[in-house]
């Protein structure tokens, strides 16, 4: 007869998920679930997809000028229309997504690696390090990011160089703090007190017990934190302080279709729809990737 | 309570010493200021065209010493704070014949007003919005809610401004595009402004309401033979929005940062407008001017939502009482 599982570990608990199935396929699952969230990843596949074919898919140049066909509505020739000398606004959108995933991703990047182990460190020693690193946070906290964005504009000039640089200063103080958070609530449990006795070195602990039970929330966070960063890309480039024309932007097109609004609004319409097509794709992963990894909500 | 307050002054003063030695450092650790950009060289000093590795031209040794640029930076430092203490600010590089001073007294009003208005509005809309959310958990309104408040949250409000802007002033035109003056100026701005804190503070209060009505004490009421409003309104509710207060302050301190944005769509001489042209053209004394204030007043405005929380919280009062 077989032995039912269940009466073996009766205490097993239920929010794991079937027995047999890993973490991450538990995760899967759960994220399966949520339509919208799914949806939102095939958008953002699809969007990472054009932005590293961009050159393939465009029909036009980002900067390619024809006096000629300037101020044209949309048409089969330019599905979202001209701006002032001629640009294809459609092409210019799709190399737009250049700029916006390397600053989402980069920047994002930079800033979880540099938190995440200042995060972890302070949290996994304590001490000064800690109090000097939580004296920081509280600085950062209270005062917002995008002034420090425009004033360091200011100083080191306008490009994607500077967008990415202030960016990851100001946003690694929130991985910093979920990763000291995560340190200090797994340093003292049993199986890292198990495996130090083994002879286990700091760096391993860290690397193969602090930065794996913190990997959800980390995911969660990052999923967050990249609308973000399109967000500020954008804003900057809106204000004449993000990338260097004439590359192009999803804030200089909606600044240009901005202050050609009353003239010609379609200059408008497919940069706005696509940015808060974007934007919100992004929200509802993170909604649906923070319901996979924290089911107890 | 007052040496709470006392101590958190305290704090404030040293901040402002940090930002203040950061920011000019940093404006001075890049090469090249705002003598030296080329376009505006050529517009306001004649003949002094220079870049960094040319002789400086008599004229820029000139306008250097007369703003103090010729100076070690820890004595600019030290001759702007025993000036800005008697809120002496000095002219701007850009606007040499106010001074700075007379030039937030003008511009400051605006952005307040830009930041103020959504933020009391979006308390009046959002509360009850999270109310309805949480007591018809799992309903159409409910849902219907949240994703209002999904929206608000990652679209960014210059985009909102934008589509009132094609709606209710190209369209059908019963506002103004831009400009500032009238009552009918600040409609769209603020309506565009309110987004944002209106979808944030719904879901606060959503959030943390359910939690209450789960609560045991919510429970009681009932038991006491209380109702359903009773239940809400008199109990959990009060003790859902003291969380909402902290980030009221935060909120704020965005808003007033984000009115940068709203300005330039709108046109708007405000001072978030001023401070991104100053960036744009290193207009240093009027950055750093402006980065003390929006500085000052965001930690001004958190000291007073921990003020406020102590008066509504006596939990939280006695722990300041005993620390002391």
């Amino acid at each position: 007869m077989a032995v039912n599982r269940a009466d073996l570990y009766p205490a097993s608990d239920e929010a794991s998920g079937p027995q047999g199935v890993s973490y991450w396929g538990n995760v899967w699952r759960r994220f399966r679930v949520n339509r919208m969230a799914v949806a939102s990843l095939w958008f953002v596949v699809l969007l990472i997809l054009c932005g590293v074919f961009a050159p393939l898919i465009a029909p036009y140049g980002y900067n390619e000028i024809r006096l000629d066909e300037a101020y044209q509505p949309p048409s089969w020739r330019h599905i979202a229309g001209t701006d002032e000398i001629g640009r294809d606004i459609f092409s210019r959108l799709i190399f737009s997504l250049q700029n916006a995933l390397a600053v989402a991703f980069g920047a994002t990047a930079i800033s979880v690696v540099v938190g995440g182990v200042i995060g972890a460190v302070a949290g996994y020693w304590g001490g000064r390090i800690d109090s000097v690193l939580m004296r920081m946070t509280d600085v950062m906290y209270a005062f917002p990011g995008f002034l420090f964005s425009i004033i360091l504009v200011s100083v080191l000039g306008r490009g994607i160089v500077t967008i990415f640089i202030s960016l990851a200063v100001t946003s690694w103080v929130g991985f910093a703090r979920l990763m000291r958070g995560q340190a200090l609530s797994v340093k003292n449990s049993e199986y890292v007190e198990a495996a130090r006795a083994l002879g286990a070195t700091h760096g391993h602990i860290i690397w193969r017990y602090i930065l794996p039970n913190s990997l959800g929330p980390l995911i969660v966070s990052i999923a967050f934190m990249i609308p973000g960063a399109i967000m500020t890309e954008s804003a900057l480039s809106l204000l004449g302080l993000g990338v260097m024309p004439p590359r192009p932007s999803w804030g200089i097109l909606i600044n240009v279709g901005s202050i050609n609004l009353r003239a010609f609004p379609y200059q408008l319409y497919w940069p706005v729809a696509t940015f808060g097509l974007t934007l919100l794709a992004f929200t509802y992963l993170g909604d649906g990737l923070n319901d996979a990894f924290n089911p107890k909500e | 309570m007052s040496m709470f307050i006392l101590r958190r002054l305290g704090q404030i003063l040293l901040s402002l010493v940090v930002i203040l030695i950061i920011t000019f450092h940093l404006m001075h650790a890049a090469p090249g200021d705002f003598f030296n950009i080329e376009r505006l060289a050529n517009q306001q000093i004649t003949g002094a065209r220079l870049s960094q590795f040319e002789e400086k031209s008599p004229t820029l040794m000139m306008w250097e010493e007369r703003y103090g640029e010729n100076t070690p930076v820890w004595r600019q430092v030290l001759i702007y704070v025993r000036h800005a203490a008697v809120l002496d600010f000095g002219p701007s590089f850009r606007y040499p014949d106010t001074t700075l001073q007379e030039m937030m007294a003008t511009h400051f009003p605006r952005t307040f007003i830009l930041a103020f208005l959504p933020m009391s509005l979006a308390l009046l809309v959002g509360i009850p919005m999270g109310v309805l959310a949480a007591v018809y958990r799992n309903t159409w309104i409910d849902r219907a809610t949240m994703f209002i408040s999904v929206l608000g949250i990652c679209i960014p409000s210059y985009v909102i401004a934008l589509l009132a802007i094609v709606l209710f002033a190209v369209t059908l035109q019963w506002l103004p595009t831009s400009g500032w003056g009238s009552w009918e100026h600040v409609v769209l701005p603020v309506l565009a402004m309110m987004f944002q804190p209106v979808a944030s503070i719904a879901r606060y209060v959503r959030a943390s309401l359910a939690k209450e009505l789960n609560e045991d004490y919510v429970r009681t009421v009932f038991a006491k033979g209380g109702d359903r409003n009773q239940a809400i309104f008199r109990h959990a509710l009060r003790n859902s929005l003291i969380p909402l207060l902290t980030i009221s302050g935060p909120q704020f301190a965005f808003l007033m940062v984000s009115t940068a944005f709203i300005e330039t769509v709108f046109n708007i001489p405000g001072l978030g407008k001023l401070f991104v042209a100053a960036a744009g053209t290193r207009d240093y004394p009027m950055i750093i001017t402006s980065t003390l204030f929006f500085g000052f007043l965001i930690m001004v405005m958190n000291l007073l939502v921990d003020i406020g929380y102590a008066l509504i919280d006596p939990r939280i009062r006695a722990s300041y009482q005993r620390r002391r």
